[in-house]
C-alpha cells in the first residue's frame, strides 16, 4: 500500500513539474532577427513584480509619457520577485514584438539571456529600477541611486536617534538583491560616521513580512540598546513596524523604511514609522519611456539618469506628497 | 458486540501501559526533548538576551500563526494527503475578510470599525478558508485528484484570487481595535494571539486524539481501503478535513491581519512549506497513519528557536536555512528507520 | 435447517457467466471449506453472499428467510461478516482499534455526542475477545503493524467474528503466513465454530481443509459439483472433485 501510494506521489510530483515546465517554457529565439516593423509604436513594460505600489506609480509615470508621445504602453508583470517567473514572460514579449521594453530584471545576472533575445530580434531595451550586470543589453538605465538611498537612510536616522547612543540594524530582503544590497551598502558607508551608532551588520528577511519581524524581535532581545532599524523594503519594514510595536518599542526604536507605499506612508503618518526614503518611480518611468522612443527612433540616449530620492519624515510629509506611491493611476 | 452467545476468560492483561512507559516510546517525548536542548543551549550562550520573558513572548507570538496553519496540516499528513495551498489561503481568506470590514464601514475604512463589524470579518475570513478547504477536499476525495495537484493548483489560484479582488495591492485598513486586541492585545503577560492559537492547539488535539473523527483520521491515512472496508465514510471524511484545514487557514488569515495591520498578499509563499516541515519534524508520518498534534507543535517551535537562537548568538544569517533544514532531513529518516525496523517483522 | 443458504445462483460479467447455478450451504457452528480451480467462480459466490456483488438471479436464504444485500453494509448488519485475503487493517492502530474500527463506542452522554470515544471500554471489550478467541498478544497498546504476520491476521479474523452474529467467510485468511502462525489463526478458526457461528473457509490449501473442516464444498465451472464430509475428505476425492473427475449433483 505505502508502495503504491508513492508511485502515485511520486508521479504527480513528476507529472507537476512537466506542467509547470510547459507552461514556463517559451520557445526560444525563434522571432529572431529582422528587427521590427516601422511605425511599430508599440513599447511594453515589464515590472519586477505584480501590484507593487512603486511599479504601479512607475506605470502610471510611463504610460502618461507613452500616450503623450503617441506610443501604446502594455504592462507584463510577474507573481513574485523572481527571475524564474520573469524570464517566461520576456520570452512571451517578445512574441508580440513591441518596438521598444522597459524592463526590471529580477536578477542581474540570470535575465541576461532572455534580454539578449530582445535585441537580438531588434528591440530596444530599457532598464528600468534595476539592471543587469553586463550593461551592452540596454541602451539605457533609469534608476535610483539606491546607494545615495542608503546614505539618506543613514543620515534620517542619525538625525532622529540625535545625540543618543545605541545599535542600528538593517534590514536586507534576499542575499543577492542589488537594489536593496546597493541600500544596505550605502546605510552602512554612512552610519561609519556616526560614532554613537554601533551597526550590528544586516538580517535577510526573504521579503517576508514575518521574518522581519522575527529578525527584530530576536535583535531587540540580542541588543537591548537597539535605536535604529532602516528596512530596505516594503514588507522588512512592515514586519519591522510589528515586531516594534508588539515589544512597545514604537518610537523608541526609530525606524526607516525604504519606499512610500500607501500602507507606508500611513504607518509613517500614524507613527509606526518614522522616516521613509523615497524613491521617484513614476520619474523613473518617463524618463524610461522617453530613453526608449529616443532609442526607436534613432535619436541620441543618455546609458545612465539617476532619479531623486527623498527623505519623507512625519513633519515634512505633507509638503512631499507628490513622492506618495500610488495603488492605481 | 454479539456477545450473548460467548463467555468470556479473561486472561489478557488489561492494564494499560504507564504513562511514562508510553511517552517513553513516543517520538514526541524525544522531539520535546531536542526543543528543551536547544533552549537550554542558547540560554547558556545568552542568558542575558535569550533567557528573557521577551524573547519567550516573541517566540510564541511570531509562531502563533503559522501554528494554528500546521494544526491543520497534522491531519491533512495523518490521512497521507498534503496541503500546498495555505499559505495562499490564508492570504484569500485575509483579503476577503479584510474587504468584508471594510465594505461595512463608512467611506471604505475599516481602522474605526466596532466590535461588530469585526466579528462578521471574522466569520467571513474563516467561511472564505472553508470554501477553499472544501473545494480542495471535493476535487480530492470525489474527484480523486492527488492532493499534490490540486492543492497545487489551489496554491495559485488562491492568491490569483485575492490579487484580483484587491487589484493586487495590499488592503489597508484593518480595524484599529482589532490590532489592539487581538494583535497586541494580552493578559496576564499572555499574548492573545497565543492564547487563540493554544485554543486551536487543544481543540486540534482533543479532536484527533479522543473522537471517532480523529480515528478515522487516522484509519483513513493507515490503510484507506480497510476503513472504506468496515463501512467508514471517507469521502466524506476527506472533505471535511481539507474543508477544517481551509478553515484554520483562515483563522491564521485573520490572526494576520491583526497582527500585520495588512493582508501581506506578497508574503506567506513558503507558509505550505514551514507547515509540512514542522508536522514532519514533529513526528508526523508522511506516509500517514501516524502524528500527534503537540509532537507538530513541538515541530513548529524547533525552527522557530534555531532561528531566533542564531539571531541572538550572532551566527551568521545563512546558516539558519541549513540548520533547519538538517533537522528536517534527521527528523524524516527517524521516520523511515522507524517503519522499516517495524515491517521487518 | 442451514443457517445460510444459496440456491441456483447465475452472475454474468457481460457475456461471462461467472456463476451458473451454484448452490452452498452452510450451518452454524460448522465450518465448511469452498474450494474449486481457479475460475471456478469461488470468489463470485462468496461476493454475492456477502453483499460485493448482486447476483443475476437465484435466491439467498438466511435463518430460513430470502434476503437479498445491497451492499456489504447491509449483510454485516445481518451478522455476516469477511475476513479479507489482504490484511484489512490499519496498521497505524492498536488492536483494540482495529477491533472496534468502524463501531467505535462513544462515551455516554455529552461527550459522546461531541464523537468521544470510551476508550477504556473498548480496550476491556477487546481484551476479552482477544482472550476469548484464544489470540495473544504481548501488548495492546502497540499498533498493529509492529505485530508478527499471524497475529495481524488473528486480529482480523477476531474482528470479523466479533461482529458476525451469524457467519465469517474468510478468504484464504492463511495464504500469507509461515507454519506456526498458520496454525495459529487456525485453532481461532476453531474457537470460533465452537462459538456456534457459521465458518466459510476460501482456501486452496488442502492440508488445511483436512485439519480444520468439518465439510467441503466444492465448486467446478460455476456450480457446486461435490459435498463432501469426514471420511470422504480424501485428498484424492478433494482434488477429483475439483478436476471433474468426481461429480455428485450432475444427476440431482
Amino acid at each position: 500500500m505505502p508502495l503504491n501510494k508513492n508511485v502515485v506521489r511520486i508521479g504527480a510530483a513528476v507529472a507537476a513539474t512537466l506542467v509547470l515546465a510547459a507552461c514556463g517554457g517559451g520557445k526560444i529565439g525563434e522571432s529572431g532577427g529582422g528587427g521590427t516593423a516601422p511605425n511599430n509604436k508599440k513599447l511594453t513594460l515589464i515590472t519586477g513584480v505584480k501590484a507593487e505600489p512603486f511599479y504601479i506609480s512607475m506605470r502610471c509615470g510611463a504610460e502618461a509619457e507613452a500616450k503623450k508621445s503617441g506610443y501604446e504602453l502594455s504592462t507584463q508583470e510577474p507573481d513574485k520577485f523572481e527571475a524564474s517567473l520573469q524570464s517566461p514572460i520576456v520570452t512571451g514579449v517578445l512574441s508580440t514584438k513591441p518596438a521598444g521594453v522597459l524592463i526590471a530584471p529580477t536578477d542581474n545576472k540570470a535575465l541576461a539571456a532572455p534580454m539578449k533575445q530582445l535585441t537580438g530580434a531588434g528591440i530596444r531595451v530599457v532598464e528600468v529600477d534595476t539592471a543587469l550586470e553586463d550593461r551592452s543589453v540596454a541602451q539605457s538605465s533609469i534608476s535610483s541611486n539606491n546607494e545615495q538611498g542608503g546614505q539618506l537612510a543613514a543620515q534620517t536616522l542619525a538625525k532622529l536617534v540625535g545625540t543618543g547612543t545605541g545599535s542600528v540594524l538593517v534590514l536586507n530582503t534576499k542575499a543577492g538583491t542589488s537594489t536593496t544590497d546597493a541600500r544596505a551598502k550605502g546605510f552602512e558607508a554612512e552610519i561609519a560616521k556616526y560614532p554613537n551608532l554601533k551597526y550590528l551588520g544586516q538580517q535577510y528577511t526573504d521579503n517576508e513580512p514575518a521574518i522581519a519581524a522575527q529578525r527584530v524581535s530576536a535583535a531587540l532581545s540580542a541588543n537591548p540598546d537597539l535605536v535604529g532599524v532602516f528596512a530596505t523594503n516594503l514588507n522588512s519594514g512592515e514586519g519591522a513596524a510589528t515586531s516594534l510595536r508588539n515589544a512597545n518599542k514604537q518610537g523608541a526604536v526609530k525606524l526607516v523604511g525604504f519606499d512610500a507605499s500607501p500602507k507606508q506612508v500611513d504607518d509613517l503618518r500614524n507613527g509606526g514609522v518614522q522616516a521613509l526614503i523615497a524613491q521617484d518611480p513614476a520619474t523613473i518611468g518617463t524618463k524610461g519611456v522617453q530613453q526608449a522612443i529616443a532609442a526607436i527612433e534613432g535619436k541620441p540616449v543618455t546609458r545612465d539618469i539617476a532619479t531623486d530620492l527623498v527623505a519623507l519624515t512625519k513633519e515634512d510629509m505633507q509638503s512631499k506628497s507628490q513622492y506618495f506611491y500610488k495603488q492605481s493611476c | 458486540m454479539s456477545q450473548s452467545t460467548l463467555d468470556y476468560e479473561s486472561t489478557v492483561n488489561t492494564e494499560q501501559q504507564s504513562l511514562g512507559k508510553r511517552l517513553f516510546s513516543a517520538n514526541t517525548l524525544w522531539t520535546g526533548l531536542v526543543l528543551l536542548v536547544l533552549y537550554a543551549v542558547f540560554s547558556i550562550m545568552r542568558p542575558d538576551a535569550f533567557l528573557t520573558l521577551f524573547t519567550f513572548q516573541t517566540l510564541l507570538i511570531e509562531a502563533a500563526v503559522l501554528l494554528v496553519l500546521t494544526v491543520g496540516m497534522t491531519f491533512v499528513i495523518i490521512t497521507s494527503g498534503i496541503d500546498l495551498s495555505v499559505g495562499s489561503v490564508l492570504v484569500f481568506a485575509g483579503v476577503v475578510g479584510a474587504q468584508v470590514m471594510e465594505g461595512m464601514s463608512p467611506g471604505g475604512d475599516a481602522t474605526g470599525a466596532g466590535a461588530g463589524v469585526i466579528a462578521v470579518g471574522l466569520l467571513a475570513t474563516v467561511a472564505a478558508g472553508a470554501a477553499w478547504g472544501l473545494l480542495n477536499g471535493l476535487l480530492i476525495a470525489k474527484a480523486k485528484i492527488p492532493p499534490l495537484i490540486v492543492t497545487l493548483g489551489s496554491f495559485g489560484a488562491a492568491l490569483g484570487a485575492a490579487q484580483l479582488l484587491t487589484g493586487g495591492s495590499d488592503v489597508r485598513t484593518v480595524p484599529a481595535q482589532l490590532r489592539d486586541w487581538l494583535g497586541f492585545g494580552q493578559t496576564a503577560g499572555v499574548p492573545h494571539m497565543v492564547i487563540l492559537a493554544a485554543v486551536v492547539a487543544l481543540h486540534g488535539a482533543w479532536l484527533l486524539r479522543t473522537t471517532r473523527f480523529g480515528r478515522n483520521n487516522y484509519a483513513i491515512g493507515s490503510n484507506a481501503e480497510a476503513a472504506r472496508r468496515v463501512g467508514i465514510n471517507v469521502t466524506g471524511h476527506l472533505v471535511a478535513t481539507y474543508a477544517y484545514v481551509g478553515a484554520l487557514a483562515g483563522l491564521a488569515g485573520f490572526m494576520s491581519l491583526a497582527y500585520f495591520g495588512t493582508t501581506t498578499i506578497s508574503g506567506h509563499s513558503t507558509d505550505n512549506l514551514n507547515a509540512i516541515a514542522a508536522v514532519v519534524i514533529g513526528g508526523t508520518s508522511l506516509f500517514g497513519g501516524v502524528g500527534t498534534v503537540l509532537g507538530s507543535v513541538i515541530g513548529v517551535f524547533i525552527p522557530a528557536v534555531l532561528t531566533k537562537g542564531f539571531v541572538v548568538i550572532g551566527v551568521q544569517p545563512y546558516w539558519q536555512p541549513i540548520a533547519v533544514s538538517i533537522v528536517l532531513v534527521a527528523a524524516v529518516w527517524l521516520d523511515q528507520v522507524r517503519r522499516r525496523a517495524r515491517n521487518s517483522r | 435447517m442451514p443457517l445460510l443458504e444459496a440456491h441456483n445462483i447465475t452472475k454474468n460479467y457481460g457475456s461471462v457467466e461467472a456463476l451458473r447455478g451454484a448452490s452452498f450451504s452452510v450451518d452454524a457452528g460448522e465450518v465448511v471449506a469452498l474450494i474449486g480451480d481457479n475460475g471456478a467462480g469461488k470468489s463470485t459466490l462468496v461476493k454475492c453472499l456477502v453483499g460485493a456483488e448482486q447476483p443475476t438471479s437465484g435466491e439467498i436464504v438466511l435463518d430460513g428467510k430470502r434476503v437479498s444485500f445491497d451492499s456489504p453494509t447491509t449483510a454485516r448488519r445481518m451478522g455476516i461478516e469477511t475476513v479479507f485475503q489482504d490484511l484489512a487493517v490499519a496498521p497505524d492502530l492498536d488492536p483494540a482499534a482495529n477491533l472496534f474500527l468502524g463501531r467505535e463506542i462513544k462515551r455516554k452522554g455529552l461527550l459522546g455526542a461531541l464523537g468521544m470515544l470510551d476508550k477504556a471500554e473498548m480496550r476491556k471489550q477487546a481484551a476479552e475477545r482477544f482472550t476469548t478467541f484464544g489470540v495473544t498478544l504481548q501488548s495492546l497498546d502497540v499498533p498493529i503493524g509492529s505485530l508478527s504476520g499471524g497475529q495481524r491476521q488473528s486480529v482480523a479474523v477476531a474482528r470479523a467474528v466479533a461482529w458476525a452474529s451469524k457467519v465469517v467467510f474468510m478468504d484464504e485468511p492463511t495464504a500469507a503466513l509461515g507454519v506456526v502462525q498458520r496454525e495459529r489463526v487456525l485453532e481461532v478458526i476453531k474457537r470460533v465454530r465452537d462459538n456456534g457461528i457459521a465458518v466459510v473457509l476460501i482456501t486452496h490449501n488442502m492440508p488445511e481443509v483436512q485439519a480444520v473442516a468439518d465439510r467441503v464444498e466444492v465448486l467446478r465451472l460455476g456450480k457446486r459439483v461435490a459435498r463432501l464430509t469426514d471420511a470422504d475428505m480424501s485428498l484424492e476425492n478433494l482434488v477429483g472433485a475439483m478436476t471433474g473427475a468426481l461429480n455428485q449433483e450432475e444427476a440431482a
